[in-house]
């Protein structure tokens, strides 16, 4: 403690703000008393309420009071440090005090939130928390943060359209960008496919002229049939090897890193007959077919949904397979690009099969159509296709089964429509009566239970199309070990905030988008990659980042540089220097304490958290309120 | 020069897209239509699938956006003209005055509370009042309240002395008496009188007239007055400063009163002279008990006289004392003598015993003094003052028939004032003017007349009257009263410096009523001839505000009088309240029986009971909205209102555009099967969001709007409106099967009584953790999920609404105690106007487009111009994030190499 070093021993001065979050807080926390219960506590010079204190007049409540009480010490005794801290330390700068003389007392989350059915106590235990803070504070001492200048150039993981979208957009801004594919060309994904959604172009003929700008563009370096081998550093600064299959580590020094690995479609092994009978395919699989122009002569297609998904092998939706078997279907049933080769050789069936097959299931389908457009908001593909006259032109019939649609949003539903439109049928089936594929007569055949009729029905098949989901990269565990960022449950890469910040990591300089990030169709992944583009260019843009001042720090006198800090150190951030003893690395220190638990000899401190500090406020929660 | 970008809209995504140039070092503009930013994400609860709360983790962002110092938020304001190209756009942005200045103001709510207009609330979805001083919600950014006034109620417009009749009807409806006789004052010194007598232009403009009857606005003024003077309540206003100077006012009529109390308000010491015996002037003695009641003129100039000013009666200018004697005394004099002369009809006869002239007829009947009038009377002249005589003469036994040259259409009198007449038994003989007065012994014994036709119109627009030859005819008579007009008597103030008019008026600068003489202002009727006293009231005030100028020894030039805000019309209303205007019959006065009023000079009508007053000030619909009672400014303790605030138009000159304007929540009402406005305990989406939310209208509870109790069965009801081509939304708005997920759970959460059941075509819960969020729902919070279609009845005996809808075929129904709607996200309507101007295209659903929706989703068709969030198409919130940041993202790639940044 700096005065008490000085043995002046200035007593602190503290404010403490109270809020009552409207009713959040309020509404089940007496918070004038806990204000009354806090000007009583030591050291508190000044304590009040506030309605919202993280509203504007609540923030000029603390920066007049700074001034009017002369406050060293401030204490907000509201929400959560996740999101109001950097507002009231800013505001705390604002008024001239050190922003780390600021501390946060969690009354809602904590408190509020947790006993709404007791006033009393929560009262109570509200007292008790800020009791804590103050005690706290007391210890508080102004930190410098430390402006660390950033190289003006960036990584990107993933030559697919994300990564091709994000370092476009960033070399477009004038950034150089090292572009990182672990196969021989750039495309990713998409490459697998014959045909995408909503648009009538080819794969290859929508991402050419993508992959021709990323040519073209001087800004960017590809690296082709690479990995990253290594990286060092921290936001700004990270230094990067580059590990080619037949070439020799290249290293690049980048101030920030987008993450656009993509994902793979799951194998459905073991399920719904797949490499049991011949013609179950994946869709990716019928891409390819499709690609090859390898298609059997079709009759009836059935696409099964879901498929490993939704509870199976993996609890998530994968967004994308309807829309891609909708697709598929259309274009089955417009026999594009002569893709089926079967029409031409009997255009006759066509009408035929149609008609022949209005079996029960279809009238029930129907049946619900007009009572759905009775009530004037139907679906109006049953009506259209008897204007027309018309079954599919290809002949095909062809079969959906699915748990929900997810043609969500305006270009999806309308494909929707006009596959329904194009009579091809959606039957609807539960997760505790799946489809079942099966071989009868040495035939191919899907039998189900229909869900409107309350019975097993069974249809013959000629090709059973799996919509599988995506799931992530083999290797994004080892991406996420080199780049310290986490994966979620799901596999994929869990971005820092799963509603205001989609595109970011927790971890700063590391950005991520598309499918490594979860399952996305095109346009959705290549609107992620410009905003990660976005965020990575932001330090960039500055030249330089501001680090926290919430780092470790190593006492030298106390280092025997026995090294346990520097192994237990999850972000490199320790090493022995020429001496043997342990230094910080401030910018790539995040914090998180692992050091200082673990030190053996109490050489190493927390900035912000000393011992001192924490030690007060376990004291000050044992004491009686 | 510095590179911006300019984002047009607010909300979540034009924050993000705001905060990512930003933090790269570019100034930003944002637009934002509504006082706050924010958009629809702070009226949201909860997120999901976090149930993270909405507003606390937008609020930061929203503080941060206000606050970056590249940042320029304009709230309230609007785009109003674009021009240029990438690299270099010129914008002109409206910036809406909102009457607070945006850094004084702290958001206190001070203002809020003495507010006394009501108006829906739009945040909370209609479900609850705000006053028309408001911010949108507690955490709105910039804290600032606004005034929404969107232009002058066309009953404030049309009062000749620009009284704020709005203000006072809403302050009484408030029951805010005092302050609305203070507001009244502050333009009408005799609020009593004025609501008795005054033609009221107020209530011809008033927009309910267009839908049943005006608001009695000029009773409404007649009750607060006496109301306020009854309970004692009616104390004098402060005096503002103390002056030496002296001002005469020559006579006591309603122009010299109002000149006398302004000045005397400011500090000057004034002294009236009048030349009667009695103040008031015509109001005194022109206007009979039975309409204005003596002691209630009398007890309101006591009031005025009660601030110091002193008054002289029976001193005529000219006679008693010279006006030359007044400038030698007095620092400034203000001639209000009126139109006293009454004008002779020139006809053969004129000179007979028995004709009495309208103003000498009702001066001596209320001077008490004998006047002989016969059993029959003709009274000539269709105005105010031929009615007063008419309804007069018949008080006192006559038999009155009155002589007009027009037709009863074209009279000038008051309406009610004629309407008076009829009920008690005057009689009228219209398109008739009189040729000669017949004599016997000196005596009248009949009047001839001339038939009369109507021709073209006149200079006054009425049609002129004009003799069918030939056409005379007699009336028998004993009395003639001619009240055709009247004109100031100049000669008897004996002035030869005074210039005078043509029509023997005092000439004066109508600007500022200064006469040519320095220091000699004139007005009321001896300027304008007859006319109203509301008018000679503005007159009065017009002259006081001049005069202490003079005497602060400022300029008297005429101040420009600007008189350009919008007034408001029925239309605007209907816009602003989403629908037609509900009837509501006019509160009529209490009149004395007709039988009864022909023998009495007791008051005819009667003043409005308090709950009668309450009752028709409650008719009045709140044009503007703003009543412009001024009763905010001050309340406020940081001075931060302020009236004459001026819209203002900034021009921009961004390098980018970003659109990210948002989305409307469609309203259901037209879809007959859902029930919804039909059925009280149908709820959209978005009002069910505010009611849970804690600082929404009902506090976060659940209530029926039936009975208010809380719905222990919720049903929920997803694709309302879309995914339906028959009212033109085929798709899907992407974000409503989560949204309904979250609501059942949040209901769960707050009672752990209520079950919830959502009928749904398919449940599109695919992003990342939405499936598990369903089954979440499913599994611990007893959410039920039913594939089908539904549609809505009810039960009338409970209002429980009852769901119809069907299982493998079968139709069924279920009854539930609240049904909460998934209503169709729709573009914002200005978006037509604003694609108009950028050169946008819509697609057929009214979102922008994206010409390259598949690799570059968010870039338009006109370079430099970017979108993001709803208003590009359905999204949820991390996706509109997203597009903010990648429209960011574009936009920097122009600064880029534009050359500037």
């Amino acid at each position: 403690m700096t005065d008490e070093a000085n043995g002046e021993k200035k007593s602190p001065r503290i404010g403490v703000f109270i809020c009552h979050c409207g009713s959040n807080i309020g509404g089940f926390v007496d918070v004038k008393a806990v204000t009354e219960y806090a000007a009583t506590l030591p050291d508190v010079a000044y304590a009040t309420d506030n309605l919202y204190t993280c509203a504007e007049d609540g923030l000029n409540n603390i920066k007049e009071s700074i001034k009017e009480h002369n406050l060293d010490r401030v204490i907000v005794s509201s929400c959560t440090p996740r999101t109001h801290a950097p507002l009231f330390q800013r505001t705390c700068e604002a008024a001239g005090l050190n922003k780390y003389m600021f501390t946060f007392v969690n009354i809602r989350e904590h408190c509020s939130w947790v006993h709404m059915k007791d006033r009393e106590r929560a009262t109570q235990k509200a007292k008790d928390l800020v009791r804590m803070g103050v005690a706290r504070a007391r210890f508080l001492e102004p930190q410098e943060e430390t402006k660390i200048d950033v190289t003006q150039a960036a990584l990107v993981v993933g030559g697919g359209v994300s990564g091709m979208t994000a370092a476009l957009s960033l070399a477009n801004m004038g950034f150089p960008v090292h572009l990182v594919e672990k196969d021989n060309e750039l495309g990713g994904f998409v490459r697998n496919l014959h045909g995408l959604m909503n648009t009538k172009k080819s794969a290859g003929e929508t991402i050419e002229p993508l992959i021709d700008k990323v040519n073209a563009q001087k800004n960017i370096t590809q690296h082709l049939n690479s990995r990253v081998a290594t990286v060092e550093g921290f936001i700004g600064n990270y230094d990067v090897t580059i590990g080619g299959d037949d070439a020799e580590p290249k290293e690049v020094k980048v101030g920030t890193i987008i993450v656009a690995t993509g994902a793979v479609p799951l194998v459905p092994e073991g399920l719904f007959g797949y490499k049991e009978h011949p013609n179950v395919v994946t869709a990716t699989e019928f891409e390819e077919l499709c690609k090859k122009k390898d298609i059997p002569k079709l009759k009836n297609v059935a696409f099964i949904q879901c498929v490993g998904s939704r509870g199976q092998k993996v609890s998530y939706c994968s967004r994308i397979c309807c829309n891609v078997a909708i697709k598929t279907a259309i274009n089955i049933a417009e026999n594009r690009d002569n893709m089926l080769g079967v029409t031409e050789e009997k255009p006759a069936e066509a009408g035929g099969q149609a008609v022949e097959e209005p079996a029960a299931d279809m009238k029930a389908e129907e049946g619900t159509e007009r009572r759905r457009r009775r009530r004037g908001r139907g679906r109006r593909e049953g009506e259209d296709a008897v204007e027309e006259g018309a079954a599919p032109s290809s002949g095909v019939e062809i079969t959906v089964f699915n748990r929900d649609v997810m043609a969500y949003g305006v270009e999806h539903e309308l494909e929707f429509n006009k596959a329904r439109e194009k009579r091809v049928k959606f039957i609807r089936y539960v997760p505790d009566n799946l489809p079942k594929v099966t071989m009868k007569d040495g035939n191919l055949e899907v039998g189900y239970f229909h869900e409107t009729l309350k019975m097993e029905r069974s249809m013959p098949v000629d090709m059973v199309i799996l919509s599988t989901p995506l799931v992530s990269q083999p290797d994004a565990s080892t991406l996420s070990q080199l780049l310290k960022v986490p994966l979620g449950q799901d596999g994929f890469f869990q971005e820092a905030h799963v509603k205001l910040r989609p595109v970011d990591f927790a971890t700063d300089g590391v950005f991520v988008c598309g499918t490594c990030r979860g399952p996305a169709d095109i346009a959705e992944a290549a609107s992620q990659a410009a905003a990660a583009a976005s965020r990575a260019a932001i330090p960039l843009a500055n030249g330089f980042v501001q680090a926290e001042a919430l780092t470790s720090r190593v006492d030298e006198t106390k280092c025997t540089g026995c090294g346990t800090c520097v192994e237990v150190c999850p972000y490199g951030a320790l090493r022995k220097n020429e001496e043997g003893i342990s230094e910080v690395i401030a910018a790539a220190c995040k914090g998180c304490g692992c050091c200082g638990a673990t030190c053996p000899e109490g050489a190493i401190t927390m900035t912000h958290y000393t011992d001192q500090q924490l030690l007060a406020e376990a004291k000050a929660a044992l004491e009686e309120g | 020069m510095k590179k911006s970008v300019l984002v047009i809209g607010g909300g979540i995504a034009g924050i993000q897209a705001a905060l990512d140039l930003a933090d790269k070092g570019i100034s930003v503009d944002v637009v934002e239509k509504l006082p706050s930013i924010g958009g629809r994400m702070a009226q949201l609860d909860k997120t999901f699938p976090t149930n993270d709360c909405s507003i606390c983790i937008l609020a930061p962002k929203m503080a941060d956006c206000y606050a970056h110092p590249n940042i320029n938020v304009m709230t309230y304001s609007e785009v109003k003209e674009i021009s240029g190209s990438a690299g270099d756009f010129k914008v002109d942005v409206l910036k809406k005055a909102r009457f607070v200045d945006e850094e004084k103001c702290t958001g206190c709510g001070d203002c809020f509370k003495v507010c006394p207009v009501s108006l829906p609330n739009e945040f909370d979805m209609d479900m609850r009042e705000r006053p028309a001083i408001y911010m949108p919600f507690l955490q709105s950014v910039p804290r600032a309240a606004t005034i929404d006034r969107a232009g002058v109620a066309p009953c404030s417009d049309k009062c000749p002395a620009g009284l704020s009749a709005q203000g006072y009807v809403a302050l009484i409806r408030a029951e805010k008496f005092k302050e609305a006789v203070d507001l009244i004052r502050r333009t009408i010194p005799l609020p009593s009188v004025c609501g008795r007598i005054c033609h009221h232009p107020c209530e011809d403009g008033c927009n309910r007239k267009d839908v049943d009857d005006p608001v009695a606005i000029a009773g409404l003024k007649a009750f607060v007055g006496d109301f306020v003077r009854e309970q004692g309540k009616d104390t004098p206003a402060e005096i503002e400063e103390d002056r030496k100077e002296k001002v005469a006012v020559v006579g006591a009529g309603p122009a010299g009163l109002a000149a006398a109390y302004r000045l005397a308000l400011k500090g000057f010491k004034v002294k009236i002279f009048e030349a009667t015996s009695k103040p008031g002037g015509m109001l005194w003695w022109g206007i009979p008990d039975y309409r204005l009641p003596k002691d209630v003129l009398s007890a309101e100039v006591d009031y005025l006289l009660a601030h110091g000013i002193e008054i002289e009666y029976g001193k005529t200018v000219g006679k008693d004392l010279t006006l030359d004697d007044l400038r030698k005394d007095y620092d400034a004099v203000f001639l209000a003598i009126g139109a006293q002369r009454s004008l002779k009809l020139d006809v053969p006869g004129e000179d007979l015993k028995g004709v009495v002239h309208g103003v000498d007829f009702l001066h001596k009947v209320a001077a008490k003094e004998e006047v002989d009038i016969g059993k029959r009377v003709a009274v000539i002249g269709g105005g105010n003052a031929a009615m007063d005589a008419a309804r007069t003469a018949l008080r006192m036994g006559s038999d009155v028939t009155v002589i007009y040259r027009r037709t009863k259409n074209e009279m000038p009198a008051i309406a009610a004032e004629i309407k008076g007449a009829e009920d008690e038994g005057v009689k009228f003989e219209f398109l008739a003017s009189p040729t000669k007065i017949e004599g016997k012994d000196g005596s009248i014994t009949a009047i001839e007349c001339i038939r009369m036709k109507l021709g073209e119109p006149d200079k006054s627009g009425r049609p002129r009257p004009v003799p069918v030859e030939g056409s005379e005819f007699t009336v028998e008579v004993d009395t003639v009263i001619p009240a055709v007009s009247q004109a100031p008597d100049l000669a008897a103030l004996g002035s030869k410096d005074l210039a005078v008019t043509k029509w023997n008026t005092l000439e004066v600068n109508p600007d500022n009523l200064s006469t040519n003489v320095d220091g000699i202002f004139a007005g009321g009727d001896a300027v304008s001839g007859p006319a109203s006293a509301v008018e000679a009231f503005a007159a009065g005030n017009k002259a006081a505000r001049y005069i202490e100028k003079k005497l602060n020894g400022e300029s008297i030039e005429p101040e420009p009088e600007e008189k350009d805000e919008h007034v408001i019309t029925l239309e605007d209303i209907k816009a602003r309240m989403k629908g037609e205007i509900t009837k509501s019959e006019r509160v009529m006065r209490q009149h004395l029986p007709d039988e009864k009023r022909r023998t009495t000079f007791d008051e005819v009508e009667k003043v409005f009971t308090k709950e009668e007053a309450l009752k028709e000030a409650a008719r009045c619909v709140s044009c503007g909205p703003c009543s412009q009672c001024e009763a905010c400014a001050p309340a406020c303790g940081p001075d931060a209102i302020d009236y004459n605030m001026k819209d203002q138009v900034v021009t921009l000159n961004p390098a980018a555009i970003i659109v990210a304007t948002g989305f409307d929540v469609w309203d259901p009402s037209s879809a007959s099967e859902y029930g919804y406005k039909k059925y009280p305990n149908v709820y959209t989406a978005m009002e069910y969001e505010r009611m849970i939310n804690a600082a929404g209208p009902t506090g976060g509870h659940i209530v029926r709007r039936s009975d208010g109790e809380h719905p222990k069965k919720l049903a929920f009801i997803q694709c309302v409106g879309s995914r339906n081509p028959q009212v033109g939304h085929p798709y899907c708005c992407a974000v409503c099967c989560m949204h309904a997920t979250k609501e059942a759970m949040l209901a769960r959460e707050h009672y752990d009584d209520i079950n919830s059941t959502i009928f749904y075509k398919d449940m599109r819960a695919c992003a990342k953790g939405f499936n598990e969020y369903v089954e979440r729902a499913k599994s611990d919070y007893a959410v039920s999920y039913v594939n089908s279609d539904a549609t809505v009845q009810e039960n009338a005996q409970n209002r429980n609404p009852v769901v119809v809808f069907d299982v493998g075929g079968k139709q069924q129904s279920e009854e539930f105690d609240a049904v909460v709607l998934a209503t169709t996200l729709v573009p914002r309507k200005e978006t037509v106007d604003l694609a108009e101007k950028l050169g946008l295209k819509l697609t057929e659903f009214g979102f922008f487009e994206s010409p390259d929706g598949i690799l570059d989703f968010g870039r338009s068709e006109v370079p430099g111009v970017y979108l993001a969030g709803y208003c590009a198409g359905p999204a949820d919130i991390p996706e509109s994030v997203a597009q903010g940041s990648s429209a960011a993202a574009k936009a920097a790639e122009v600064l880029a190499n534009s050359g500037g940044g």
